[in-house]
């Protein structure tokens, strides 16, 4: 392996931010000279006004980082708690930046040092120091009862204390995943709670939720609303601009649309594709959504049935007319796949995926092709299974059935109920399934977990050695060109043998009215509410 | 009088153990993990135990249902997983209120707007407005109520922007806010009751009017308004109540759609959500408030009779 200049890539991918703070601020400065005339130099807290009701259309389960398995809950979650580190976003790239931290540096490549900001209070008043963090990373790592992201600090070996606002974090390899596994995925390994808090009330916590955040925990009534106020004492200057946030918890998102529109609340965190043209006939709403690090496929039975003949297998998945499945199942507001890296992962996407001959695409002559070389040659009956509520919908499914019907695949929809389908799905008890891997901030994340020979979401089963072996060395190094190699080479490994056919990324949608100011996207999926505020 | 209502008692509790042993058997059998639902899709192996244990789900099914009912007679109904509040608290105290706030808006719209209705359509009989309200009433029952929501929403609440379209307020606290924001959801769920009772009243009254007394009355002089709504609607009130009460399954039935559409926090959306996330605990307290208001309202029937027909009342 080539030496890699650690701290030339963290230069790097530091400068951004000192290079945005400095236009911010240089803007900041201009409005307040405009409005106030200049007379009141630096004020140092912001006066907050202004209610936000926003609606959560999706399930939350705990407003615990550290065992929440839900975006829905991450998105509230967000606006109280920090990390040591955050996710940005500047209209191209999406990057990771000190949060909690003020510095973040790498020692060697096994040591990340920590510096922390002076002075951060929780909103218990307890101070948030090299303690606190340490124990919110040990709670990840080895707490009872376990947290379901312990995985991503399995690689860290001490934490060590040098004073009260220094932190090194030891590990027992290079990890270069670290900023992704503090920020990624479906909980936040990397956020900091409240030890009093925690102490205080258990596995209560995720109802009583302690952070440093921009605004406080209020109170959380079943089926009807959590509500947060502003943090008078958070760290970044002039923010929150809200005095009061409501996430007003509803089941349906066509309701939603209408309080919107008549003006009962002021934002969705979620906007379903099917309400988007409604949205986009509405004068008075900004709709906020791009192409996130996401991918939908259908998933193939690689341990049992008839999908173990790999040939079946690259059947089906040159069998699937993405542009069809882009129109009808996603409201033509998807863009087809190739591969699972999606477009915001820009270090390792190809824009030109389409013409560059790697992953998996529609040719109904190719399919037909591996459908001639597949053992069995008769019709094949198989169990396609469905949730109407829940994990997915059952359009997907009904586009794809007549699709495989063209190579002699006979597909029996087999609706359930949503709890019955992820019983079914862990334990394997399916033909095929189609699901989709959201909010992905890296290749790891991406592919990883999901197709590991001993992965925890495998559930198609698929086993290879060599993908394992390809994901395990691109963990270890930092440099992003030969990370990319690595996973190009283990992504076509995935395509060529075809546990799963690769359909789609999607974009996430996010509606506010007009009255909502100031706020900024960013395609993983988060509603961070800091700078929003109200006309 | 003392063994009668004993064996009334006697009765209900029958009643709510097989209901509650029903519903236990019921969600085992289901397929579905409250602790796989609950851990998302990324856990490990260990987490997915001790949860199991937590939650008590790793002892027999016996066990689990003896701890949870000899829990309940006491008036411990556990803990929410999901939610991580007490769930007599969210049951009892938060959900039961709105639902029953909603009830009983939609029941005083279905009687204030469905006796007047029938009782017209019976003097009318037979005439343009009779059967302009029998058109009303059979579009009332076949049209589902959630599509009518989502209409009243639209319209009422979007176009004319007249009335808010989500989101409960409690009357106890605000009154007409409350109000004001069951007027929808009150006339989404009482579409079917009004309907009913426009029919029932309808039918009832016209065999009613036909009764020796009313002609009585009327030969007495008594004025027309005071023969039909003293002497005609104070005799259909026996089977109005007597509908109404076996109706009320059919009204909490309607509350679960109601409330989704609506947004409000009440039982049918605690047993939605409770059911998709195989809450064993929530569920079973919902069911069983549910059986219980069910036996409740029908034996506050049962004593309504002798207060609508003075004939019943024990003559001492």
């Amino acid at each position: 392996m080539t030496e890699t200049d650690h701290k030339k890539i963290l230069a790097e991918r530091l400068s951004a931010r000192f290079g945005r703070r400095a236009v911010l601020k240089g803007m900041g400065a201009g409005i307040v000279a405009a409005t106030a005339g200049g007379s009141f130099p630096s004020v140092a807290r912001a006066q907050q006004s202004g209610h936000l009701k926003i609606a959560s259309i999706k399930v939350i389960d705990t407003l615990d980082p550290h065992f929440t398995g839900f975006l829905s809950a991450i998105q509230i979650i967000n606006n109280i708690h920090n990390g040591l580190l955050k996710i940005v976003y500047d209209g191209e790239n999406v990057t990771f930046e000190p949060d909690l931290a003020e510095t973040w540096d790498l020692e060697d490549d096994k040591t990340h040092v920590f510096k922390l900001r002076e002075g951060v209070k929780f909103h218990d008043g307890t101070p948030c120091d090299a303690e606190a963090v340490k124990f919110s990373l040990l709670r990840v790592k080895e707490g009872e009862p376990k947290s379901p992201h312990a995985w991503k600090l399995a690689l860290l070996d001490e934490i060590e204390i040098v004073d009260p606002l220094t932190l090194k974090l030891h590990f027992s390899q290079p990890y270069a995943f670290l900023p992704v596994a503090l920020n990624g995925s479906t909980g936040r390994a990397g956020t900091i709670v409240s030890p009093a808090a925690v102490e205080k009330y258990g596995t209560d916590y995720g109802r009583n939720p302690v952070g440093t955040g921009p605004f406080k925990f209020v109170s959380w009534r079943e089926n009807d609303a959590i509500e947060l106020e502003a943090n008078t004492e958070y760290f970044e200057p002039d923010m929150p601009k809200l005095e009061k946030v409501t996430f007003v918890l509803m089941n349906e998102a066509s309701t939603a649309l209408a309080a919107l529109m008549s003006g009962q609340i002021d934002g969705m965190t979620d906007c379903p594709m099917q309400l988007v043209d409604q949205v986009e006939a509405f004068p008075k709403a900004n709709l906020y959504g791009e192409i996130e690090g996401n991918y939908t496929f259908l998933g193939m039975n690689c341990k049992k049935g008839p999908f173990t003949d790999m040939n079946l297998r690259k059947a089906v998945a040159w069998a699937l007319d993405r542009e069809t499945l882009v129109k009808q199942a996603y409201f033509g507001r998807a863009q087809q796949a190739y591969t699972p890296i999606s477009p915001p992962m820009t270090d390792f996407f190809d824009p030109d995926i389409a013409t560059s001959g790697r992953g998996q695409w529609f040719d109904l002559e190719k399919a037909k092709e591996f459908r001639a070389m597949a053992e069995e040659q008769g019709e094949i009956e198989v169990t396609y299974m469905m949730a109407e509520r829940g994990p997915v919908g059952t359009r997907v499914a009904q586009t794809i059935a007549p699709m495989l019907a063209k190579i002699g695949i006979k597909v029996n929809l087999e609706l359930i109920e949503p709890a019955t389908w992820v019983k079914r799905r862990n334990e394997g008890d399916f033909d095929l399934y189609d699901f989709e891997w959201v909010a992905d901030l890296d290749p790891d994340e991406t592919i990883y977990p999901e197709f590991r020979s001993d992965g925890a979401w495998n559930f198609c089963g698929w086993v290879n050695t060599e993908f394992d072996e390809l994901c395990q060395q691109a963990q270890v190094i930092l440099d992003s060109e030969g990370r990319k190699e690595l996973y190009y080479k283990a992504e076509d490994l995935l395509m060529d043998e075809a546990p799963i056919g690769i359909m789609a990324h999607m974009p996430i949608y996010k509606v506010f009215s007009d009255k909502v100011q100031g706020f900024q996207y960013i395609p993983a999926d988060l509603v961070n509410l800091h700078t929003v505020s109200l006309a | 009088m003392l063994v009668q209502a004993l064996g009334k008692i006697g009765q209900t509790l029958v009643v709510l153990f097989i209901v509650s042993v029903a519903t236990f058997g019921l969600l085992k059998l289901a397929p579905g993990d409250p602790v796989q639902i609950m851990l998302g899709s990324e856990y490990s192996q260990e987490a997915y135990e001790s949860l199991t244990a937590e939650m008590g789900l790793d002892r027999s099914f016996l066990v689990q249902y003896a701890d949870w009912a000899i829990n309940f007679v006491q008036g411990d109904w556990g803990t929410s997983f999901v939610a991580r509040t007490d769930i007599f608290t969210y049951g009892f105290k938060e959900a039961l209120p709105v639902t029953l706030t909603l009830a009983f808006f939609s029941l005083s719209f279905a009687i204030l707007i469905g006796v007047p209705l029938g009782v017209l359509s019976a003097v009318k009989k037979d005439t343009a407005f009779d059967a302009g309200s029998a058109v009303f009433a059979l579009t009332g029952t076949a049209f589902p109520s959630f599509l009518l929501g989502i209409l009243l929403i639209w319209f009422f609440g979007v176009r004319l922007g007249w009335f808010p379209v989500m989101g409960y307020v409690s009357p106890w606290e605000d009154f007409w806010t409350g109000i004001y924001h069951m007027i929808l959801p009150g006339l989404t769920l009482s579409t079917y009751f009004i309907a009913m009772i426009t029919r029932l009243t309808r039918a009832s009254l016209i065999e009613v009017l036909e009764e020796p007394y009313i002609a009585a009355a009327r030969a007495r002089g008594e004025p027309g308004w005071r023969v039909i709504w003293i002497h005609g609607v104070r005799n259909i009130a026996m089977p109005l109540v007597t509908i109404l009460g076996l109706q009320l399954g059919t009204l909490l039935q309607g509350t679960v759609l109601t409330e989704t559409v609506f947004n409000l926090p009440g039982i049918g959306q605690m047993l939605t959500s409770a059911v998709l996330g195989r809450e064993y605990g929530v569920v079973q307290a919902g069911v069983m408030m549910t059986a219980l208001l069910f036996i409740g309202v029908n034996l506050l029937v049962d004593l309504s009779y002798p207060i609508l027909d003075p004939r019943l009342r024990d003559r001492k």
